[in-house]
């Protein structure tokens, strides 16, 4: 490909836009960063990520910049860009796939692996996808790598900075093999990546078809647009709530050695239609596992925002560009190596955003009661084999009405397992799988009920617990009644919520998660 | 006709009788309906008891965790059909390893009753693992017919014998729900037609075969996406008459559009879909529905970008042209702005106010800071692009590349949109079926009876013989075979060991579990790209016992081609008036007229 006389490449120059042609172009992009998703979800192993969804994809630009993704989980939302980002900081060459998932060079935590592909057409770099999927196993000191009990990173598993898995589409068998020499179930790993692979080549598919058909310059000025456009709507929603102020504290239920409460805190201020966190007065980074790098912080704060928005606004990093964020240095939510972050991927992210909601209402803006507020980890590991799963439970009830019952809230939106499939696969009976009564806070509105899961073992194995909300409940709004903290139970005894028990074959595990916050007070 | 929903079988009669034919002079009536659709939507269908494992009986409540919207945190999903005080908790349990807690003649002696005791006009039995031994459902479905005669139990593992729980169960609910009244509607609707001497209707299932109004009555669930499967039953015809074998469809009407594919001559069927809310995992004619279509309202949204959809005029108040209060532009005002639609000539009797159109275009344009053509362009461009999106969702989800395929464009909107739609795709190849807008009607008039049966298999495939699978497959055939059953096509799901997703494989007796390995390796790799180095696994067979399709000609002087008086060919730009549609050749496009009628239109 020529370089023009500036000496930047073809695909760097931009044409004209018509803006009349906006959703014709969303739609273009948005259906790629789909399909990627579909040849994943379609071919991958683990249940993880085939029945649970634990995964997303995204497609990026000439520059690195996202422009559609694809997402079941909104922890990924946010962080994808800086995978990419930290992939170009490596000067990829046309045809090369990255895999990565160091949290301190454009990862989360260590089982989200994310392939990222460097877009060849004609010998230059077009574009970028990216896949990101969380994996049952990547080494570490425990099966599953949610380990708790962690100190620093290297004890959570194998740690990948961005590293060649293909050099211009030639595999790299010994990166490979290095990697699965480092996991506990390298053939599931195997599957899982070849799918992930997979769905990266088909959005470089799609990409160059689109490339084909607008040209480049045409296409590099239509994202442009379409990244204006959604930051436009953004700013739309958010100069509509006016400038308001509002402020937040909450904690987390202890880093996994002490059961101290770990504090986060935040003023938030929507000014000008832009939206402004600064984070000052959360913890400095804690020493169990239970911090976050910056990406996970973003990736919450663009949920909470992203929840205000229309329903149809494309997910694109335009969003991003309306957000400010502002934290202390090396603290709990901005964490520097080698601080270990497995659980707080999950739980503190949870923590993050029930914060912002908090903010949020202080501010006098609209939104729900607090939802459950955990994922419930959960994974057992044996002999040859790991199970992870999360768990869903109650969602906060809203001045629209009851909390829904038994789902995801904040950061995830993961299926369950189908106790079939699961007691298939692994040797582990569910004696019981039901909706916690009676749990969803009292009010006008009810909060949602939380779950009880009850989890038989068949041999001996270890069980490793990251949970949150055991202590402090999901508080209702607007006068309503908390939710009922969750319980964690071996052989009907408590356990703490973060914790790594080994089991004998017969014992049962019980987790039973936490009811929504009520909204208004109860008749 | 109006329709007549608190008898839609009123209805249905009434049409016929309009039609003025002598009933001896009507071989056969064949219907597809929406009656169970509108029942899972408006949740009007029976009171259904579930039974189901204890310590698993809250499935249908707990679904499979996933909030309703992904941002929106107060959406609900739709309730589930059965409440929760109408389970009823079985103290069984079946595990991969056996049975871990028996089925006692107490036990279900104690679940009858309290079955009985809530009253319920039919029973639905899911326990875990039934796919695999269904002996405690049977026993149970004995104990609770004994105590309660004259109520219909349905077995989840009859149904669906598959693995996974809550997609077995919310599919055997479906068809607990739905089966009171749909037996009632066609018992009815058979009554009226015999009394009127017409032939006993067939109804078209979601997979897109016929079944009697006898068998269909206890196959509700089957039904629930009948409406939709007859214009690509009708499109698969007209394509094999035209001399081709694949096809993407496309139907677009008023308020959305219906994209299918047609893989050698034959609708893609394929398990899933799910109704209002309610996953239904039964075979069911691929269609994606986008709401994109004539009625398709644009507007512009608070960043400033002009929108199409999804919400639409309807029918009524309809585009602004048909003059019936509509105020705001759709995508039909659009084509008429452009003068692609014969104001003359559209929509029985209405007549179109073209000025009117064109003003409200222009008045859009204005706020836009755009001229009024470029904006009508736009604005089928939008709503061209999600059509794009679902027929790509429906072909590369299946390893189908859009380019190998025709575009059977039909709907009053198919052949308007066709041409943009195939250069989208970079297709080559479009056919407009004679009767573009009515192809529906003679997908139903010709579909041969279908019926389906499925049973477990649960087994690697390096475990499967010869003469155990053939034995499968013929105890399969029998139990789908019918007098009328001219051909039996079976299909293996197939998957990698601990995958979740299976792909069908055909096959036949003679077949072994390595020649299944074998033929889904090419198909995974065709697919999605990738081979794995792991045992292969059947999880189920299924049969689909077919009869002869009603032949239909094609034939000069017949009702089936008014528009081809003698071969045409009209190169495109060209806007041609059809019956009951009106085609767009795009420039660099060039149209045909069929000896069957209709065009093929090709790029030049």
């Amino acid at each position: 490909m020529k370089r023009t006389s500036d000496g930047r490449s073809k695909m760097e120059e931009t044409a004209e836009f018509d803006p009349l042609d906006l959703a014709v172009m969303s739609h273009a992009v948005a259906m790629i960063a789909e399909e990627m998703g579909t040849v994943l979800e379609r071919g991958a192993l683990s249940p993880n990520i085939r029945e649970r969804r634990d995964a997303s994809s995204a497609l990026f630009d000439v520059n690195g910049t996202m422009v559609a993704q694809a997402a079941h989980i909104p922890v990924h939302l946010g962080a994808m860009p800086e995978s990419v980002r930290a992939v170009r900081a490596r000067k990829p060459e046309p045809g090369d796939v990255f895999i990565l998932n160091d949290p301190f060079h454009g990862g989360s935590h260590l089982p989200d692996l994310t392939l990222v592909e460097a877009i060849d057409i004609g010998g230059e770099i077009a574009g970028y996808t990216a896949i990101r999927a969380h994996h049952a196993d990547v080494g570490g000191m425990s099966p599953g790598s949610m380990p708790q009990g962690a100190t620093e990173l290297v004890q959570e598993g194998i740690i990948l900075p961005p590293v060649r898995l293909e050099r211009r589409g030639v595999p790299d068998e010994s990166m490979m093999e290095l990697i699965l020499a480092n996991v506990r179930t390298p053939e599931e790993r195997r599957g899982d990546l070849a799918a992930q692979r997979g769905a990266c080549a088909a959005g470089a598919a799609g990409w160059r078809a689109l490339v084909a058909r607008e040209g480049a310059p045409r296409l590099t000025a239509a994202c442009n647009a379409l990244l204006s456009y959604t930051e436009r709507r953004a700013v739309a929603r958010l100069s509509a709530i006016g400038d308001v102020m509002g402020r937040a504290e909450d904690w987390l239920e202890g880093d996994g050695f002490s059961t101290d409460p770990v504090p986060l805190a935040v003023k938030l201020e929507i000014r000008d239609g832009r939206l402004h966190l600064d984070f000052k007065g959360t913890s400095p980074k804690v020493r169990g596992n239970v911090n976050t790098p910056m990406a996970v912080t973003r990736a919450a704060s663009l949920f909470v925002l992203r929840t205000l928005l229309d329903d149809d606004v494309p997910t694109n990093e335009g969003i991003a560009r309306a957000i400010s964020i502002v934290t202390p240095d090396d603290c709990l939510i901005n964490a520097k190596w080698p601080s270990a972050v497995a659980a707080g991927n999950v739980e503190t992210s949870q923590r993050v955003t029930d914060l912002l909601f908090a903010a949020l209402a202080d501010a006098g803006v609209a939104v729900p009661a607090q939802g459950q507020g955990t994922m419930n980890n959960i994974t057992f590991g044996g002999d040859g084999w790991t199970f992870y799963e999360t768990l869903g439970g109650g969602q906060g009830a809203s001045a629209r009405g009851p909390g829904p019952s038994a789902v995801h809230v904040g950061m995830s939106n993961t299926r369950n397992t189908p106790i079939e499939s699961l007691e298939r696969s692994y040797p582990i009976l569910i004696d019981g799988y039901a909706i916690r009564r009676g749990s969803g806070g009292a009010g006008e509105f009810d909060g949602g009920d939380g779950v009880v899961r009850k989890y038989r073992v068949m041999e001996r194995c270890t069980v490793t617990l990251l949970t949150e909300r055991r202590a402090r409940a999901p508080r209702g709004a607007m006068g309503g009644g908390d939710g009922t903290p969750g319980r964690n139970l071996l052989n009907g005894e408590p356990l703490p919520a973060k914790c790594r028990v080994e089991l004998e074959a017969g014992d049962v595990v019980t987790i039973e998660t936490p009811g929504g916050g009520g909204y208004g007070r109860a008749r | 006709m109006l329709s007549t929903p608190a008898d839609q079988s009123e209805g249905v009669a009434a049409s016929l009788a309009a039609l003025g034919a002598p009933p001896s002079s009507v071989r056969r009536v064949a219907h597809g309906t929406t009656v169970v659709t509108n029942l899972l939507l408006e949740r009007r269908g029976a009171r259904v008891v579930l039974c189901a494992t204890s310590g698993a009986s809250d499935l249908l409540e707990l679904r499979r965790q996933e909030r309703a919207a992904l941002y929106d945190l107060s959406a609900h999903h739709p309730p589930p059909l059965v409440d929760a005080d109408l389970v009823v908790a079985v103290h069984e349990r079946r595990t991969p390893q056996g049975v871990s807690v028996a089925l006692t003649p107490a036990e279900a002696t104690r679940v009858a009753d309290a079955v009985a005791a809530l009253a319920p006009e039919i029973v639905v039995i899911s326990l875990l693992h039934s796919y695999d031994d269904d002996a405690h459902e049977r026993m149970l479905a004995d104990a609770i017919g004994k105590r309660l005669p004259g109520v219909a139990v349905v077995q989840s593992a009859e149904v669906l014998p598959e693995i996974r729980e809550y997609e077995r169960t919310t599919t055997a609910v479906a068809e607990g729900y739905a089966r009171p009244r749909v037996s009632l509607y066609l018992q009815h609707l058979s009554e009226r037609l015999a009394s009127g001497g017409y032939p006993a209707p067939d109804v078209m299932t979601s997979g897109g075969g016929m079944r009697t109004a006898a068998e269909a009555s206890s196959a509700a669930a089957s039904l629930a996406l009948s409406g939709p499967a007859g214009g690509v039953v009708g499109s698969a015809a007209v394509l094999r008459a035209a001399g081709l074998d694949r096809a993407l469809t496309i139907d677009i009407g008023g308020t959305s559009a219906d994209a299918g594919l047609v893989l050698e001559g034959e609708p893609l069927v394929e398990p899933g879909g799910s109704v209002a809310g309610v996953p239904i995992a039964l075979p069911r004619v691929l269609v994606e529905t986008v709401s994109a279509g004539g009625g398709s309202i644009a507007w512009i949204d608070d960043g400033g970008a002009l929108r199409v959809g999804p919400r639409s005029a309807g029918a009524v108040p309809g585009p602004v042209a048909f003059g019936r209060g509509g105020t705001q532009p759709t995508v039909t005002d659009a084509h008429i702005a452009l003068g692609r639609l014969d104001a003359a000539r559209l929509s029985g009797g209405v007549t179109l106010d073209a000025a009117a159109a064109k003003r409200a275009i222009a008045a859009l344009a204005a706020t836009l800071g755009a001229a009024p053509e470029r904006t009508a362009e736009a604005i089928i461009a939008i709503a061209d692009a999600a059509m794009a999106r679902a027929l790509r969702r429906v072909s590369v989800e299946r390893g189908i590349d859009p380019r190998s395929c025709a575009l059977v464009a039909f709907g009053g909107g198919g052949p308007l949109h066709a041409c943009a739609l195939a250069d989208l795709l970079g297709m080559r190849t479009i056919l407009v079926p004679p009767h573009a807008g009515v192809l529906s009607a003679l997908g139903l008039a010709i579909a041969p009876e279908r019926r389906d049966a499925a049973s477990s298999v649960m087994r690697a495939a390096d475990a499967v013989d010869q003469g155990w699978f053939g034995a499968r497959l013929d105890a399969l055939a029998m139990r789908a075979a019918n007098a009328s059953a001219q051909r039996l096509a079976w299909h293996a799901r197939v998957r990698y060991a601990g995958q979740g997703h299976e792909l069908d494989i055909a096959c036949a007796p003679g077949d072994d579990g390595a020649a299944l390995a074998v033929r889904f390796t090419a198909a995974h790799a065709a697919r999605y790209g990738f081979t794995l180095e792991r045992p292969v696994e059947i999880v189920a067979v299924r049969v689909a016992a077919t009869g002869d399709a009603v032949a239909v000609t094609f034939t000069a002087g017949t009702a089936m081609r008014p528009e081809a008086t003698g071969q045409r060919t009209l190169a495109g730009p060209h806007v041609e008036t059809l019956a009951d549609a009106t085609m767009v050749v795009a420039p660099s496009w060039k149209a045909r007229s069929l000896p069957i009628g209709g065009f093929m239109v090709e790029r030049v």
